[in-house]
């Protein structure tokens, strides 16, 4: 029964074999494999894989070893790397593995186009171990009885494979164990490790291609041993204030190895490490005493040990312990200076006596006070003066002499030598010279020449020269045979004034001074300029000098730069003592921006810009231009009067012509009606003879119409055959009435006041007609006759008018005889066309002898009158009813008029009768 | 002098040297560890304990007297002695204490390798003197140290401070050996030389 499931199973089986020719032996059957299986390959080499069908594959599926394809990862190795050893096996060959990659694969082209894996390889490539290098040991002493072995050496190359590292160490009969490193391939420590037996340390390194040894290093540990640093060291003043002793203790035992020591100190805050030499520590111990130490200076120490032989590693230092040596009296004295300010009384100095502190290594101690001795040395007799002080200055008040200072200095030890200073009465000796400076990375050096003399010491004084406070001093002592001092503490970009004394056995050279700066930059700002006073072309500008602490340097100069709006600037370089500067040639009535600059070597600094214009003229342009036009004004206006000065006949002549004094008329003499002659002495009070000088008479004959143009007399045409339609009768007096009040009859109506005033205007002329083309008149007026009514008439007008109406008046009146005078026109107009109003026909000539008077701009007045042609009528009318009823009447003023007829009566004049000149 | 020149002769000077050295240290540690192992076992520092069998003695009648070879041998066989008793000692401590300890069984082993160590100096010193090295094995087999017999707690600890109160001795008496071994060789025949030995 067992067998026949026996025999079932394995037919089962074979058919899943045949079928399946993937499966292994177990499940799964492959139909090949590969030789070798996941190899190490070392890179670069070459390889050559077999690829094995199963012969159970052969007959079942066709497939042979011509058919296997070789793939790395999924690239197809090329065919020229196979090789078909026999049906079923092929090769593949690499000739560098680094061209390799897993899996390596063996396929199989069923039926030449189904591609089937038949089994794949991990292929491993890397390199074998190189000899370790460079292996070295030191042995760290962890405790007084633990030490570890550490032992580091030089790997070598990558070799991308797991390697390990064993340091392994041996004695001749005793092997021990490896000592396996931790994380890393190029260190590892021993402990455990025994002295005085050569020890055989090596490095093996093995991976998959291969063990690698370094050399081996054969060494007693005790030779490499890095002992501890001493422990508890302390340090404790001796005796002696320049020796401090040391105490420590070893941790390595003298059984173990002998020592030897390194010492080092230095002074507490300096950096620099002295070190005790080391013949001197050469040998195992347990203290020393370094010597050759500062009094009263605090000392750190530090010591280090290694085998005493030499081999092997020096320990690290231990940490630093502090000493203190003790006191000793001060070495020297301290340093003193004075300052002497005689600014009370020039005889009378106070005496400033100022000193250094003694540096530490000089005061060896702490100074509990200062002893000053003055001696008057130009007064033997004068006691010696002893002030015990605790500060380091004193002021003294001394009368003017030769004194000599000593300082000395003590403390809890002794005093110090004695400090010596020699004030002079005056400085007399030679000074330094060839004074300068030199700046030194963070010093300002200072040297100067020696004098002839022997010089003791030399006082270098200097201070911050400020312009805000005064300047504080400090000074140094410089030994005699020394030419130059390095400054300390010098600021840069600011200015110090530096005085040298020289110091003589027997008295003091004078100080020479000089500026300097450690470092110089550029002005803080630049100067502020302004103009002090402009010009036409030029401008003069003035600035400020720069603060010290404005300067930074030494100012070289300063650049003034100029320009207009739109022009180029102008640069003008001014010597930097000058506070002043004329810019010159500049354009007139022009805007300048102006801007300052200060320069030192380092740099310049610009000041705000500053505007100005120059002047439209120059100083005494306007007056050159004014006085000469005035002058020759004056001298025209001079010569001027001169001239009519030396024409006044002439021109009084047409200007004042003479009036004939009515009053002294002949006609009054041989007119029948003179009793009323003393109305004309009531009119000489009047009219004086010297208000009318002259009066010009004209006699116009009427040809002379002629003698005018027929242009001028058009509008007087016009206008006289206009107004003759309506008046057909004229009577003489009538006429005359109106030729008196010119106005009245033909100015405009809204102008009735003035028609007033000047219808009591009063023409002082006769006129007399000759008969019109050589017809004889009818009659002549002459006014003359009628005067006294009229004057009447005046004096009333003046009451009403005041005293401005009536020179008014005059002045009218005696413009009806100026030749020139324009502004009489409209009377003279308005009396011209009373005429025509009168008689056409027997006005004529006096139309034109009106008129000849006259300018051509009446006439275009009498234009537009003639425009207005109602308005005249109105007023003609009125002219007309006065005739008839008395000439010269005014409305206003009908009580003149009733009492007009009395005297004023028309009188009849022949042909040829007088005519007043 | 030319001897004192040669190679040979240079390197008995170092191992003779380094023997010394190292049996000083050893002395120091033994000392320490002394301290260390009274402490630990609760024993009384002052307690005498005689003479055990398989504890080679220091002590030794006219040691100036002996020659070279035979302080070798002597300390040869000594340290060998040493050695066995130390393992044991070492063997019996992690037995009693376990891992309690560690400290004193390093020390312990630290000792043991020294002894080992200085068995080595002495082996080294033998052959350059040319002797034959007598093995351990056959010395054991012919008159070897006796098994030990076993002991009761107390007696162990009473016995291990013997050892390193005895090996603290031969470490006193090995430094002073090998200083006299150091010392230049006198002319032949007019002083005792390792040749001379038995």
């Amino acid at each position: 029964m067992f067998s026949q499931w026996s025999w079932v199973a394995c037919g089962f089986c074979l058919v899943l074999n045949i079928c399946s020719p993937d499966a292994s032996s177990g499940l799964v059957q492959s139909c090949g494999h590969i030789i070798p299986e996941s190899p190490v390959l070392a890179l670069g080499s070459n390889f050559t894989a077999l690829c094995i069908l199963n012969e159970s594959c052969l007959d079942f599926g066709n497939i042979y070893a011509s058919q296997i394809i070789w793939k790395i990862k999924n690239r197809l190795v090329p065919k020229e790397q196979y090789r078909e050893i026999n049906r079923t096996v092929s090769s593949v060959t690499f000739n560098d593995t680094s061209s390799l990659a897993t899996p390596l694969t063996c396929n199989i082209l069923a039926d030449g186009q189904m591609e089937q894996n038949i089994y794949g390889i991990t292929v491993t490539v890397g390199l074998a171990p190189e000899k370790p290098k460079n292996l070295s040991c030191i042995v760290h002493q962890v405790s007084r009885f633990t030490y570890v072995m550490n032992c580091t050496w030089d790997p070598g190359r990558h070799t991308f494979l797991d390697t390990q590292f064993k340091l392994r160490y041996s004695w001749p009969e005793e092997v021990f164990p490896d000592c396996i490193p931790k994380d890393v391939n190029n260190s590892c420590s021993i402990a455990d490790i025994q002295f005085f037996v050569n020890t055989e340390i090596w490095v093996e390194a093995t991976n998959a291609l291969g063990k690698a040894e370094s050399d081996h290093l054969v060494v007693d540990p005790i030779d490499i041993v890095k002992p501890l640093s001493p422990q508890n060291v302390s340090v404790t003043s001796g005796i002696l204030p320049t020796v401090l002793q040391l105490t420590w203790q070893n941790w390595i035992s003298y059984a173990v190895m002998t020592l030897k020591f390194n010492i080092r100190y230095r002074i507490v805050g300096e950096t620099d490490w002295m070190e005790v030499p080391s013949e001197d520590t050469a040998s195992q111990r347990t203290s020393f005493s370094v010597q050759g130490l500062r009094p009263y200076t605090k000392y750190a120490f530090s010591i280090r040990c290694m085998k005493e032989d030499g081999q092997g590693y020096w320990s690290d230092w231990s940490e630093e312990k502090i000493g203190t040596t003790i006191e000793d009296q001060p070495s020297k004295g301290p340093p003193i200076w004075r300052i002497i300010d005689t600014s009370h009384s020039p005889a009378f100095w106070t005496v400033h006596l100022i000193w250094k502190a003694l540096k530490p290594f000089e005061a060896n101690g702490v100074i509990l006070q200062y002893e000053v001795t003055v001696r008057d040395k130009s007064s033997l007799s004068c006691p010696v003066k002893k002030y015990n002080v605790t500060s380091t200055n004193h002021t003294l008040q001394l009368p003017e002499g030769t004194y000599e200072v000593t300082l000395i200095a003590r403390n809890s030890v002794g005093p110090s030598p004695a400090s010596v200073l020699l004030i002079p009465a005056s400085n007399s000796k030679a000074p330094v010279k060839n004074l300068r400076t030199l700046p030194k990375h963070d010093k300002l050096w200072v040297g100067w020449t020696a004098p002839n003399s022997y010089v003791l010491k030399y006082v270098i004084e200097w201070c911050l020269v400020s312009s805000s406070s005064d300047c504080i001093i400090e000074w140094q002592i410089a030994q005699g045979d020394v030419q130059g001092v390095n400054l300390k503490g010098i600021k840069p970009f600011k200015c110090y004034l530096i005085t040298v004394y020289p110091l003589y056995a027997d008295g003091q050279g004078s100080g020479q001074s000089v500026k300097a700066y450690l470092k110089q930059d550029r002005p803080s700002k630049g100067p502020t300029v302004q103009t002090k006073k402009v010009g036409k072309a030029e401008a003069v500008l003035t600035w400020n000098h720069l603060t010290v602490e404005e300067q930074n340097g030494f100012i070289r100069n300063y650049t003034i730069l100029y320009k207009t709006i739109d022009g180029n600037e102008t640069v003008v370089t001014v010597d930097p003592s000058k506070t002043e500067y004329t810019l010159s040639s500049l354009t007139s009535d022009t805007l300048y921006t102006v801007r300052m600059m200060a320069s030192t070597d380092n740099g310049s600094s610009t000041g705000p810009d500053f505007t100005f214009t120059t002047q439209k003229f120059g100083k005494g342009e306007i007056e050159a231009i004014v006085v000469p036009v005035c002058l020759a004004f004056l001298l025209i206006v001079l010569l001027g009067v001169l001239f009519c000065f030396n024409k006044r006949d002439l021109i009084k002549k047409h200007i004042w012509p003479i009036v004939p004094d009515p009053s002294k008329s002949n006609i009054a003499q041989w007119s029948p009606q003179v009793p009323a002659k003393h109305n004309f002495n009531s009119k000489d009070q009047m009219y004086s003879e010297g208000s009318f000088t002259d009066v010009s008479v004209v006699e116009i004959e009427a040809d002379n119409k002629k003698s005018f143009s027929e242009q001028d007399l058009k509008p007087f045409d016009l206008l006289k055959k206009e107004k003759s339609t309506s008046e057909g009768h004229s009577s003489g007096i009538g006429g005359s009435s109106c030729m008196s009040s010119p106005r009245q009859s033909v100015s405009d109506s809204d102008e009735g006041e003035t028609t007033q005033n000047t219808s009591s205007t009063v023409q002082y002329s006769t006129v007399v007609l000759n008969g019109y083309r050589d017809q004889t008149p009818l009659q002549v007026f002459s006014r003359s006759e009628s005067t006294q009514p009229l004057l009447d008439s005046e004096e009333r007008s003046e009451d009403h008018s005041g005293g401005a109406d009536s020179t008014a008046q005059r002045q009218q009146y005696f413009r009806q005889n100026g030749q020139d005078e324009t502004s009489t026109d409209r009377p003279c107009f308005e009396r011209t066309k009373q005429i025509t109003h009168a008689d056409e026909g027997d006005l004529v000539g006096f139309v034109q002898l009106q008129i000849s008077g006259q300018s051509s701009q009446p006439l275009g007045l009498g234009m537009e009158k003639n425009t207005q042609e109602a308005a005249l009528s109105s007023v003609l009318q009125t002219c007309t009813e006065g005739q008839t009823v008395r000439p010269g009447t005014v409305e206003e003023n009908p009580l003149s008029v009733d009492e007009m007829p009395k005297s004023y009566l028309p009188q009849t004049v022949r042909q040829g009768g007088y005519m007043p000149q | 002098m030319a001897a004192a020149d040669s190679p040979s002769a240079a390197l008995r000077r170092d191992l003779c040297s380094r023997g010394i050295r190292l049996a000083g240290k050893m002395r120091a540690d033994v000392v320490d560890l002394l301290d260390a192992y009274v402490e630990q076992q609760g024993l009384d520092p002052s307690a005498s304990v005689a003479a055990m069998d398989g504890v080679p003695l220091a002590a030794v009648e006219r040691w100036d007297e002996q020659t070279g070879t035979q302080r070798l041998l002597e300390n040869l066989a000594a340290y060998r002695a040493f050695r066995a008793l130390l393992a044991q000692m070492l063997e019996e401590q992690r037995e009693q204490l376990g891992e309690a300890d560690a400290g004193l069984g390093r020390a312990l082993a630290a000792v043991l390798l020294q002894v080992s160590a200085f068995a080595y100096h002495l082996e080294e010193l033998l052959r350059l003197e040319s002797r034959g090295i007598p093995g351990e094995e056959e010395e054991e087999e012919e008159d070897g140290p006796p098994p030990l017999p076993r002991l009761s707690l107390f007696e162990q600890k009473l016995r291990g401070l013997g050892v390193l109160r005895e090996l603290a001795q031969w470490a006193l008496r090995s430094v002073r050996d090998l200083r006299q071994l150091a010392k230049p060789s006198p002319a032949p025949g007019t002083a005792p030389g390792l040749a001379d030995s038995p």
